[in-house]
């Protein structure tokens, strides 16, 4: 534990352009409890955190410290047992869940270590999934949207492939191209480099980057590699579910 | 959206094949039972024709081998007219309504062949026992006696064969293939056209039918007599007794049975319905089955698919949205067995097959299809709740 605190590069990396903005999204006293018959396991212990637009933060812990606990309430996937969510400034604690499927459609974007592609729907109907559930939408808007992501991952010859046929890093660049397609102001990235080798995890890395530096998107990384945290702006780092750095 | 799950399910086309090919089996035997169904209860609902209560069936039996003189039959016919309580007799050939016995022939005017046609033999009183509803012309009477050709009473759809919208009366008709020299008596002539008839049973439908004037008739090589008794309403058994001692009072050698019409109709009734159930109970086995295996085809896919109902949930899709989804895919599967079992069953009005009118395939083929919706939408209910209640949270961890 002390070791960790010790190599805490989080002081360091905060841009001085965000001190002081509104967080786009903040957890007070987060309580995530799962409780069985006979087990109660504490996932996340008064979690206090606040992200700020266009930061590209890391979350860091050994497994089972809650990361992807923490990512799923921050994606508004889960509930959390006591405390406060708040996006953009509004707590969701109390939304329906149509109020936030809407608000995960509308403003995050979610990138998995397993990709979670559509194995029978082509890259570029992949890339639409999100956008199916935005309502108003014509089908040739919601493929020049895709295409477009799909432009800026760099997939534009293959977007009539089907994930099978593509490398690992080219289906980890269609998740985040599906990610980018619904205009997200945050994009939320559990262990993106996770299956890949060092070069694919290294572009995808320099990807999510690139989309933070140049597109302003909020990047939220759960991540085991101290290198690719290195590059985030803020390290946050957790230990049996609770916040210690 | 639609387009969206009309593309998965093509691009799952060699995974959904099984829920297709069970879809389309059970579209198949629901077109078959419904067209039973819708048939037989068409049929059914129509006039049978002729009225056939009150009327009872006096079998008379001169015995094996024994001669039936016609002054005794002639004098037994006399004595049952005269009983009290019985309106009329009348003397008929052995295949009457509602019994396993039909006599059927093909017949032909001026080239013109009718289709298989039911045929009785009839005398002047049969319709006063029977009630025929007469269209045309008039029923048999002693004034016949004198023509050169038998007369004949046809039904209406046996007149359209034959004569289609010309005139029937008076009109002579052969059976089928007469040959050069035709006897008297194997030319037909109409005397009169009757409504169509269903004396086969109360699910058959109307066949063509000719009764053919039994007179003069020479009875000495008949074994049995088969007469139609109209009794007043209320004759019951005393009556019945009464007509046996009347029969062996005439001759002690002769035996006689009297049988209510109205119980063979039930009786026939109870024929016919036992395949029409079975059919019924071996579709409902078979739907039950496909119905079992259906659901647990859904089940399994949606536990196939828990991570990709998480993404969609991440993605922006509601708990309801991901049921509704399932279901919609559901009934594309649906449309992709019933197009197919369609286009079989439109065959069937297409060819003519069974001789049966296009309305009851097109009324089966509607059947069967609201039915296989309504199967596959119950089927899929239950998974697609399920797959509803998936948290995506965890189902995105899964993997």
């Amino acid at each position: 534990m002390e070791n960790l605190l010790a190599n805490s590069p989080e002081t360091r990396t905060q841009p001085a352009a965000l001190n002081g903005a509104t967080p786009v999204l903040r957890l007070t006293n987060i309580e995530k409890v799962y409780q069985t018959k006979t087990i109660e396991t504490v996932a996340l212990n008064q979690v206090n955190l606040a992200i700020n637009r266009g930061e590209f933060v890391s979350i860091m812990g050994p497994s089972g410290c809650g990361k992807s606990t923490l990512l799923s309430l921050m994606g508004l996937l889960d509930e959390p047992t006591s405390g406060v969510i708040e996006l953009d400034g509004r707590a969701v604690t109390s939304f329906s869940d149509k109020e936030l499927a809407n608000l995960r459609n509308l403003k995050i974007g979610f990138v998995f270590q397993s990709y979670h592609l559509i194995n029978d729907l082509s890259v570029v109907d992949n890339v639409e999934v999100p956008l199916l559930y935005r309502k108003g939408m014509s089908s040739k808007e919601r493929r020049q949207r895709a295409l477009t992501a799909l432009d800026k991952v760099g997939l534009s010859a293959r977007t009539a492939h089907f994930p099978g046929q593509l490398s690992g890093g080219q289906r980890q660049r269609v998740a985040i191209a599906r990610a980018l397609a619904g205009g997200p102001e945050i994009i939320l990235a559990d262990e993106p480099t996770g299956n890949l080798d060092s070069v694919m995890g290294e572009e995808i890395m320099e990807l999510l980057m690139t989309l933070n530096r140049r597109d302003g998107v909020t990047v939220v990384m759960v991540t085991h590699d101290e290198q690719q945290a290195l590059k985030t702006q803020r390290v946050i780092r957790f230990f049996d579910g609770s916040q210690v750095s | 959206m639609f387009r969206h799950l009309f593309t998965l399910i093509w691009n799952r086309k060699r995974a959904n094949l099984l829920l297709i090919s069970e879809i389309f089996f059970s579209f198949v035997v629901l077109f078959g039972v419904a067209a039973v169904l819708i048939t037989s209860a068409k049929n059914y609902l129509a006039p049978h024709g002729f009225n056939y209560e009150q009327v009872w069936r006096l079998e008379v039996r001169a015995g094996q081998n024994l001669k039936m003189p016609r002054a005794e039959l002639d004098d037994v016919l006399r004595q049952v007219k005269a009983l009290p309580g019985v309106r009329t007799v009348a003397l008929t050939s052995g295949n009457l309504p509602f019994i396993f016995n039909v006599n059927n022939s093909v017949y032909e005017y001026q080239g013109k062949k009718s289709p298989v046609t039911n045929y009785y033999d009839a005398d002047d009183h049969y319709n006063e026992a029977l009630q025929l509803h007469l269209r045309e012309g008039r029923w048999f009477a002693p004034a016949d006696d004198g023509s050169n050709h038998r007369p004949v009473v046809i039904s209406q759809d046996l007149r359209e064969s034959l004569f289609g919208n010309g005139p029937a009366l008076g009109k002579i008709f052969t059976w089928e293939n007469p040959g050069k020299d035709v006897k008297p008596e194997d030319q037909f002539q109409v005397v009169g056209v009757a409504e169509p008839v269903r004396m086969e049973s109360d699910f058959s439908a109307a066949i063509p039918t000719a009764w053919l004037r039994l007179l003069p008739y020479d009875t000495t090589h008949w074994e049995t007599a088969n007469v139609l008794v109209r009794v007043a309403p209320g004759s019951g058994g005393e009556l019945q007794e009464k007509i046996a001692r009347t029969v062996a009072g005439v001759t002690r050698q002769w035996t006689s049975q009297v049988r209510v019409m109205d119980d063979e109709r039930l009786h026939r009734r109870r024929y016919t319905l036992v395949p029409v159930v079975g059919l019924c109970i071996m579709g409902l086995f078979l739907i039950i089955n496909v119905a079992l295996g259906l659901f647990g085809v859904l089940w399994y896919n949606i536990s196939q698919r828990r991570a990709e109902i998480g993404l969609r949930r991440a993605m922006g899709a509601t708990g309801a949205g991901i049921g509704w989804q399932f279901l919609g895919e559901m009934m594309v599967v649906t449309t992709f067995g019933v197009v197919l079992g369609g286009l079989l069953a439109a065959q069937f009005p297409l060819l003519n097959a069974f001789d049966l009118p296009v309305q009851p395939y097109l009324l089966a083929i509607a059947a069967a299809t609201g039915a296989v919706y309504f199967i596959t939408a119950l089927c899929a209910w239950q998974p697609s709740r399920l797959a509803a209640a998936i948290q995506p949270a965890v189902a995105l961890r899964e993997e």
